[in-house]
């Protein structure tokens, strides 16, 4: 469903990503780890349609070109990017922004509407599911959230809006024992044989909740290793450096 | 030159009209070094006045309401019904049949009165030809009488609509007086029909002891228009007063709020929020004066400026001698739209005492693009969310209106004013 081919990405005159390839099937879940720095987070903001990069390569998804593709018309065609620094909005409350994109997806889905009553019927079950006080439906977006809960929000709107395929960029960071586990069990829940994940990490506890199909190293702007769930533990014990020491010779 | 304007409209017989009309003679028009006037655009106000609008004799007395056929539900669409009585003017003249009143109870009163009586005698204390121009006129006024010790829950709204006729002048006028420890809530709007129209607007507030006034200004003219509004309050001890200012219409639009604290410990809260759009000039001028001691004043004004339009914030703070303990709090917060777009803010602190707390904070920025792009990454269009953002930004302001019907009303013309820009 998702096909990248020579993907090239520079911004301020700095290249980030230097021909990246990577395909996911549907149902397929894949794992990015890598170093600081790598283009973990670029490759999601590029694929989400964050301006500012000039971006060369080609990627389709389901067929059509997404580098095309404004953000908005990527998100209701599917794709859901759970940020790794989700943004604070003062002043938009949650529940309206909640509401406002379930019905611009469900628009583009032929999905009627969900008035007021049923769209916080459901965002209720979603947050007692992942321990969210219901209180935080009535403040602003991310506002005033601690890390651990903002990471808890992004899973709650991908929980709501059910994308195709969803980019986890470190939603597993900065999280207590407890709340890995809420959050862990949450993007479990979501897998299904329709629905693809890019799952962005650097510790292999998430991976071990949700055996990826796939695990790639970034290094320096390039996919430089691929493997099956394993390779994160190895990865785990002996660090990047001899990945990255391999590719480069 | 300067008086030609003023030999045409029909005068007014009270004191007003004469005083007005010697300040103007000696006077004259502001200018640019008039530091009130700095950001106004006084050269173009001018020849409107004289080339477009004095073009035929103008005569008060004979004008529009019944030629022009303004409805009910027009006022309904253009100004909201707020639950209580709304006196509406059309072009400064008292239109019973789009008013509507209710039983206020006994020693409160709202409705149109002639010159004479009806409105607080001519202050001409940081006067201008503009107000003067307004005074010299014959006048059907608005007024809203609150005797003392009467408390008014009902909203009184007065509607002030300007229609593009050939005699175009409207020059509203308005009295607001609430006794000693009188409450009211009163709503000022200024709108019109599309169009050329130019409207030259005064309001004079006094507040008694402990009176308490919640007071809303809201100008949705033409954006064709002109307008020139003063609002003048005088506030007693321990009174409160929570004004809102909101511009959203005219090409032209000034709005001068002169306050002064007569007597100790009085309250103002003043916000605003401008939003001017294509070649919209809107230009805010506020004076607070503390005259007495141990007044507490909380400016904050808000705009929100696109296109090619430019937006500006003056704020004139006065601390008077031998007052003390003063405390004077002034904001103004700007969101540029565009790169074409222009802010300019002006504070102007004269404090003449010692024992004065006065803060004064200026931003001037831009939508934030992470925000924007968080937002369009949930599949909310571009122009939804920018308008998300843009509401968030003028909320703060509109969540004060009350009642809550002119809080929709106002959301619903602003959500208007933002949506269908890039
Ligand atoms: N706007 C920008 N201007 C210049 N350089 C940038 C910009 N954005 C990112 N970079 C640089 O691009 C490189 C890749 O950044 P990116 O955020 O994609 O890394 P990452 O792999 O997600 O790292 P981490 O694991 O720390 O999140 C970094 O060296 C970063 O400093
Ligand atoms: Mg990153």
């Amino acid at each position: 469903m998702l096909h990248i081919q020579g993907l090239t990405a520079s911004i301020a005159g700095t290249t980030i990503l230097r021909g990246l390839d990577l395909d996911i099937a549907p149902g397929e879940v894949h794992a990015v780890m890598g170093p600081n720095g790598a283009g973990k987070s670029t490759l999601s903001n590029v694929l989400t349609g964050r301006e500012g990069y000039e971006v060369g390569g080609t990627v389709t998804y389901d067929g059509n070109d997404l580098l095309a593709m404004s953000p908005e018309e990527r998100a209701v065609r599917g794709i859901f990017l759970a940020f790794q620094y989700p943004v604070e909005i003062p002043g938009v409350g949650n529940m309206y922004f909640l509401r406002t994109a379930l019905n611009a997806v469900r628009h583009e889905r032929g999905e009627d509407p969900l008035d007021a009553m049923t769209f916080l019927r459901v965002a209720k079950e979603q947050m007692a599911a992942l321990d969210i006080d219901p209180a935080f439906l009535s403040r602003s977006v991310n506002s005033g959230f601690s890390g651990g809960e903002k990471k808890r929000n992004e899973v709650l709107q991908m929980t709501m809006l059910e994308p195709r395929l969803a980019i986890l960029d470190e939603t597993d960071s900065g999280l207590d024992i407890d709340a890995l586990r809420v959050v862990a069990d949450g993007v479990s829940r979501l897998r299904s044989p329709d629905r693809s994940m890019l799952i962005i990490t650097h510790y292999p506890r998430l991976l071990d909740l949700v055996r990826p199909d796939r695990v790639h190293v970034l290094s320096a702007g390039r996919i430089i290793r691929s493997g099956d769930h394993t390779l994160a533990d190895e990865l785990e014990v002996d660090g990047y450096a001899s990945t990255v020491a391999a590719a480069a010779s | 030159m300067a008086t030609s304007v003023a030999d045409r409209i029909a005068v007014g017989e009270g004191a007003d009209a004469a005083t007005a009309r010697a300040w103007l003679d000696a006077n004259g028009w502001p200018g640019r070094r008039d530091e009130a006037w700095k950001y106004t655009p006084v050269d173009e106000i001018l020849a409107s006045l004289e080339v477009e609008v004095v073009a035929e004799e103008l005569v008060i007395g004979e004008v529009v309401a019944q030629e022009v056929a303004v409805t009910s539900a027009d006022v309904d669409d253009l100004a909201g019904d707020h639950g209580g009585p709304r006196i509406v003017f059309v072009d400064g003249r008292h239109a019973p049949h789009l008013s509507t009143s209710h039983p206020l109870g006994d020693g409160a009163w709202c409705g149109a009165r002639g010159d004479g009586d009806a409105a607080e005698p001519v202050e001409v204390v940081r006067y201008d030809g503009f107000q003067a121009l307004n005074h010299l006129a014959a006048h059907e006024g608005a007024v809203v009488e609150i005797h003392a010790g009467i408390e008014v829950d009902l909203p009184i709204h007065i509607v002030h609509l300007a229609v593009p006729t050939a005699s175009r002048l409207a020059q509203p006028r308005t009295t607001i007086r609430l006794g000693d420890a009188a409450r009211a809530t009163v709503i000022e709007t200024y709108t019109g029909l599309p169009g050329a129209t130019f409207v030259n607007a005064s309001t004079t507030i006094a507040l008694g002891e402990g009176a308490h006034l919640d007071h809303h200004r809201i100008q949705t003219e033409s954006a064709e228009g002109i307008h020139v509004g003063h609002t003048r309050t005088n506030s007693g001890a321990d009174s409160q007063l929570r004004s809102t200012s909101v511009m959203l219409g005219a090409a032209i639009a000034r709005h001068a709020l002169d306050l002064t604290l007569r007597g100790e410990h009085a309250h103002a809260n003043l916000e605003g929020l401008y939003l001017p759009r294509g070649y919209q000039r809107h230009d805010n001028v506020l004076t607070v004066d503390h005259a007495a001691s141990h007044g507490t004043t909380v400016q904050l004004f808000k705009g929100v400026i696109g296109d090619e339009a430019r937006g500006s914030f003056g704020g004139h703070v006065i601390v008077r001698p031998d007052t003390v303990g003063t405390s004077a709090d002034q904001t103004n917060r700007n969101l540029l739209l565009a790169r074409t777009a222009q802010a300019d803010t002006r504070p102007w602190l004269e404090i003449f005492a010692d024992d004065v707390r006065c803060t004064h904070g200026a931003t001037v920025g831009r939508l934030d693009d992470d925000a924007l792009f968080y937002l369009r990454s949930r599949g909310i269009p571009r122009t939804e969310a920018r308008a998300m953002l843009i509401t968030a930004f003028a909320d703060e302001i509109i969540d004060h209106l009350t009642p809550a019907s002119l809080r929709g009303h106002v959301h619903d013309a602003v959500r208007r004013q933002t949506e269908d820009d890039t």
